[in-house]
Parts: structure tokens; sequence; C-alpha cells
């Protein structure tokens, strides 16, 4: 909508935080924030028009290139909704083991996500020790996948490669070291005053907010949301005994503390899988057939969802992908921006939400 | 060759300012360039600085298959870096249009039809080792004698 | 002649998020209903919306439609909510407006079909204003 402002002040595309651009404009009175509008269209490639009408066997790659930080996720919900259109079995090994990768991108993910905030707030220190243990989860990523970012893992009827006993033995010794060196920077999170100060009580979403803004994710949870963790569904998660975290303030220090709580979930979900990982066949194969199915998933960034209608040949007729990030940012631009008392704060709310604007635009 | 130029080559070739921008890939280069910040590469042990501001690079990574939001805005970021200055392409994005470039996806690749680049780094995404070694490639070819070959 | 320097038209941008198919099918049930032309409508969020809204309307559309089905007559078949808040189509105060009246229509007599379908009428007024 054309309107005339008091004072216009356009954040982005290019800005120093920000990974991705984004052109956020924000209405001012003086420093106090008014509103925002945003203005998309940098990162818009044409994924889902690319895929009409390819099999499936390319759309899984596309599939994984919707997003870079949360590929895995992508490929596992892709493939599980083909495999709930033509009901392909999947081992009970594979399936823990889709848990175990998944949970692994889960951690890279969210600790990126802490820290941009760190970087943002200035508190580089925490910021390049999370980006040390984050090289960490990577090596285990690549050693059990055979990449850092867009493996493939995933297929219909399994998974790729199976789990060495020497590669678990290397994720246990690793994952302790982690899980050590995560408590520790959230002990320096959670009592560093000035991160106190930079955080807490800014760019507050309230329930209210969330529910009609259909925000999803750490972001949800943080303003006290457990129940719109797609992990509750998923059958696999169900048998681990999965149960989601939640915060009730909702703001910049909630969903970043939010983000480590979840970091140590997934080290306990990981675990738990080694543990009961039972002997047997990692791929039952399997042929993709006709159907039509809307299959959500839970990525770092939350709900994302995938509408698929396929051919009998396992062409992808129709696809529309819903990822977490449109809602997530959403609420954050039109909800937390919303009296935020300084401009300095908006960058900050802003990458609290964990934008990824290749998701949104797609 | 004079003496202060053989200084300004020396110290272009150990201080190298890089500022980056997305336009159109899938983050996995982005944040492939951003675990170069990370202690394990250790991108500044270098001398390069990671700024993210192109009015104080020296080097642009340009990461992303070409979409029509930046039209006119990826030349007016390349005007804004001061001279000498050279551009990276990371990732097959901005090389071909890697899995984008198809019938009816929004994007115009190769980044090369808009700014003039200087090097490729292949990969989907390159590894932070590789796009660590082609700024250091890079930097000291092309800012070599810079006054020299203006004069 | 002075131009803003930023300012691009967004409007085929716009456009292409707008025919992606569950917006499109969000468009459809929306003009369906209101018995708006479709590119009446069409054109109607992308003057008033910004890209980011655009991008999230199917999914406020669904969960403001989850949200409207507890709502009492004759809340629950004009859906205020739904055209107010959860889609922006229209301001709330006029929303409220025009509930009020559908209300002074019911309290007078008129069946509860007819009081809507006047409800209806008003929202497509307001619209296509």
């Amino acid at each position: 909508m054309k309107r005339t402002v008091d004072v216009s002040i356009p954040v982005g595309p290019v800005h120093p935080c920000w990974k991705e651009p984004a052109r956020v404009k924000c209405e001012t009175k003086g420093e106090y924030v008014l509103s925002a509008e945003v203005e998309l269209g940098y990162m818009k490639k044409g994924i889902e028009r690319i895929m009409k009408g390819r099999p499936w066997q390319e759309v899984m790659f596309l599939a994984e290139r919707v997003c870079g930080i949360c590929s895995v996720i992508h490929n596992m919900v892709f493939i599980e909704a083909l495999e709930a259109i033509s009901s392909i079995p999947v081992p009970e090994r594979a399936a823990l083991l889709r848990v175990v990768v998944n949970e692994l991108d889960r951690i890279q993910s969210h600790i990126l996500a802490n820290f941009s905030y760190c970087y943002t707030i200035e508190h580089e220190t925490l910021g390049m020790y999370l980006l040390d243990v984050r090289e960490k989860v990577m090596d285990e990523l690549e050693r059990i996948t055979g990449a850092r970012v867009t493996c493939a893992y995933i297929v219909p009827g399994g998974v790729r490669f199976d789990l060495r006993a020497d590669d678990a033995l290397h994720l246990r010794a690793n994952l302790a070291s982690i899980e050590g060196e995560i408590r520790r920077y959230m002990g320096m999170f959670e009592n560093g005053p000035l991160i106190a100060l930079r955080s807490r009580g800014i760019g507050i979403l309230t329930r209210e907010a969330a529910r009609e803004a259909y925000a999803v994710g750490p972001t949800a949870r943080a303003s006290g949301m457990p129940e719109t963790d797609r992990r509750l569904r998923h059958p696999t998660y169900q048998k681990l005994g999965f149960s989601p975290l939640s915060r009730e303030e909702g703001d910049n220090y909630a969903r970043i503390m939010m983000r480590f709580q979840e970091v140590l979930q997934s080290i306990d979900l990981i675990r738990t899988c080694l543990d009961t990982l039972p002997e047997g066949p990692i791929r039952g194969g399997g042929i993709p057939g006709a159907g039509e199915i809307a299959y959500s998933g839970e990525a770092p960034r939350g709900e994302l969802s995938y509408f698929i209608r396929t051919d009998a040949a396992g062409r992808v007729l129709d696809i529309s992908i819903q990822t977490p990030s449109i809602m997530n940012i959403e609420a954050c631009c039109h909800y937390m921006l919303k009296g935020v008392a300084s401009l300095a704060d908006v960058s900050s709310t802003f990458v609290s939400s964990d934008p990824c604007i290749a998701c949104t635009e797609r | 060759m004079s003496l202060l130029q053989k200084v300004k080559n020396f110290v272009r070739s150990k201080s190298i300012h890089v500022a980056y921008v997305d336009v159109g890939s899938c983050n996995g280069c982005d944040i492939e360039v951003l675990a170069c910040l990370s202690p394990r590469y250790d991108i500044e042990q270098y001398g390069i600085y990671v700024h993210n501001n192109p009015r104080e690079a020296d080097i642009l990574l340009v990461i992303g298959a070409f979409t029509p939001g930046w039209e006119e805005k990826l030349r007016s970021v390349w005007d804004k870096i001061p001279d000498p200055k050279a551009a990276i392409a990371i990732g097959n994005c901005p090389i071909s249009g890697c899995v984008f470039d198809r019938p009816h996806s929004l994007i115009d690749p190769p980044v090369a039809k808009h700014i003039p680049i200087s090097a490729q780094v292949p990969g989907c995404p390159p590894r932070p080792t590789e796009i660590l070694s082609a700024v250091l490639a890079v930097a000291p070819v092309v800012f070599k004698d810079y006054e020299v070959k203006n004069r | 002649m002075s131009g803003y320097l930023y300012e691009k038209d967004l409007t085929s941008m716009k456009y292409a998020i707008l025919t992606s198919t569950r917006h499109d099918r969000m468009v459809r049930e929306i003009a369906a209903e209101l018995g708006i032309p479709q590119l009446r409508l069409r054109r109607y969020i992308m003057n008033r919306f910004d890209m980011l809204l655009m991008e999230n309307l199917p999914a406020r559309y669904e969960q403001g439609k989850r949200l409207v089905e507890e709502a009492p007559s004759p809340e629950r078949d004009l859906r205020p909510h739904l055209y107010s808040r959860a889609v922006p189509l229209i301001a709330e105060e006029e929303m409220d407006h025009i509930l009020s009246r559908v209300r002074e229509l019911m309290e007078n007599g008129t069946p509860r079909d007819d009081a809507v379908s006047a409800g209806r009428a008003l929202i497509r007024e307001a619209i296509m204003r």
C-alpha cells in the first residue's frame, strides 16, 4: 500500500549483519519504530515452477536446494511425502538414522542462528566460540553423509549410507564434547549482563500474535506454544518419547535460549537413537507412484509443509512448499518490530527470529 | 618499480577486506563463506577481514544466480567499492545458474554479464578452504602494480 | 525530474508470488465467497499488502479459518476475523461497522441467510470501492 509517512528508514538489502538480502522499511517516530514493511524479491528463483513436471529423482535434489542451511529436512519431508503417497515401508534402522542426521542438521542450524545473533549484538567472542562448535557438528554430518551441505542422504525406502561402528563411536565422543561446550556457552549467554541488556524484553511476540501470524518453531515455542512442534506427530519421534520444550517470555533472549535448549535436547535424541539402533537393512527400496498429499515435518525453524501431486511415473505434477521462515519473518516484522524502542534493535530482533530469505522466496 | 609501489603491493596482498553479496542462492554457499570466519579456518590469520560493507571492501564475493531484484542494485554495489577491486563468483550458481537454470525460472545467470568477475570457485557448495584459497590467490595478482597499470 | 532512488516497481514480483498453487487457490476461494472478480481481488491484494504478508497469506488464511469455526453466528458465516485480521482485506473498524449492520438486520427480523449475504455485499462494496 502506498502511504505517506513521517520518516521511513530502509534497512538493507545489503546489511553488514544479515546473511541474506531483504529490505525492511521502518516507519519511525524519532528512534521508536511504529511499523515495518518488507520488500522481498532479491532471492526469488522460482523453484516451484522449475519442479513442476519433473521426475522425482530431479525434484529431490531441487528440494534440497530450497534452503542450504536446513537441507536435510527438505530432503526428508519430500521423500517422506513420496513414501506416504505410495506407502513405501522404511526399515527401522534407516528411520533412526534419518533422525540422527536430521538432529545433527538441527544442531548446526540452531548454532548458526545463535552465532548470527551474537554477531549482531556485537558479542563476537561468543559468536566465534559457537561457530567453532558448529564445525564439529559439520564434521559429523560429513562423516555420516559424505557432504557438509546438501548431502541427499535420504532416499525413498531408506537412507544412502550405513552408520559404521567406528563412526558411531566418533559421533558419541564428539557429542560429549559438543554438549560440554554448548552448556558452557549457554551459561555465558544466560548470565551475561550486557547480553541481557540487549536481549531481555526486546522484540516481544505475544501468544495471540504468534497464533494469528501462525508462527512456528523456536520462535513460537519461545512464546509458549509447545504444541506447534511437528515432531510430536512423527512416528519415529513418538517412539523415541519426544516431548517439546517451551518458554514463556517471547523476547529475543527467550528465542536464543530456546535454541540452546533444543540443541541439548537434540543431542539427547541422537544418543537415544544410537542406543536403540537395531541391526538390519538400511534400504528397502520402493517406487513412488501417483497420489496427492500435504505432508509436514519439523525443520530447525519450524513447521515445513510440502503439498505434492504426482503421476504414476513418479513425476511431480504440482508442488507447493510452505517453509517456516515465511511465517516467522512475518511474525517478526509485523508484530515484534512494532514498538521496538530503538532502530539499533531492528537488526538484532530481525536476526533473532532466524530469518532465511532463501526459504521464504524459494 | 618504485619502492613505494613495492610497499603497496606487499600491503595489499596482506590486508584484504571482503564483502559478500547474495544475489539469489540457496544459502548453502553463504554459510560456507561464514564458516571461513570460524576459528577452524580462521580467515583473519591470512589478513583477510570480512567486513560486509562494500564501501570498505577490496574483494566482493558474489553468491547465487542472478535474480530480478538485483537488476540495477548489484551494479551500484559494485560501483561503491573503491579501486582496486575484484569480484569472485562463489559456487556454481553465479557461474552457470546450476540447478536453477531451467525453463520458467526467474534467474538470469551468469553474473559475469552484469559485473566483471575475476575468479570462479565451482562447487555446490565449495568447501571453505577452496573459498579461502581463491581469495588468497586472486588478491596479489589483481592488485599487483595497480598504479603502474593504470598510468 | 526527481525520482526515488531505490523505489522500484514491484508489481511483477508480487504477481509471481500470487500465482503459486496455494495462493491461487486461496484467491479463488475468497473471490468465490465474496463474489468479486479474481483479477480485481488480485490487484487489490497487490496494491495493499507488502511482499512478506503476501507470501504468508495461505498460512494465515488456513489458520484464520480454523480460528473462526468456534465463533457464534453471524461471525461464523461472515468470518469477520478472517477478512480483517488473518487476511487484512478491510480495516477492523469497517468490519465492526458491517457486523453491527448485520446484527441490526437480524434483530429486525431478516432471516439469517439474507442478513449474512447482505453483510457479504457490504464487504464486497468495501473492497470494490
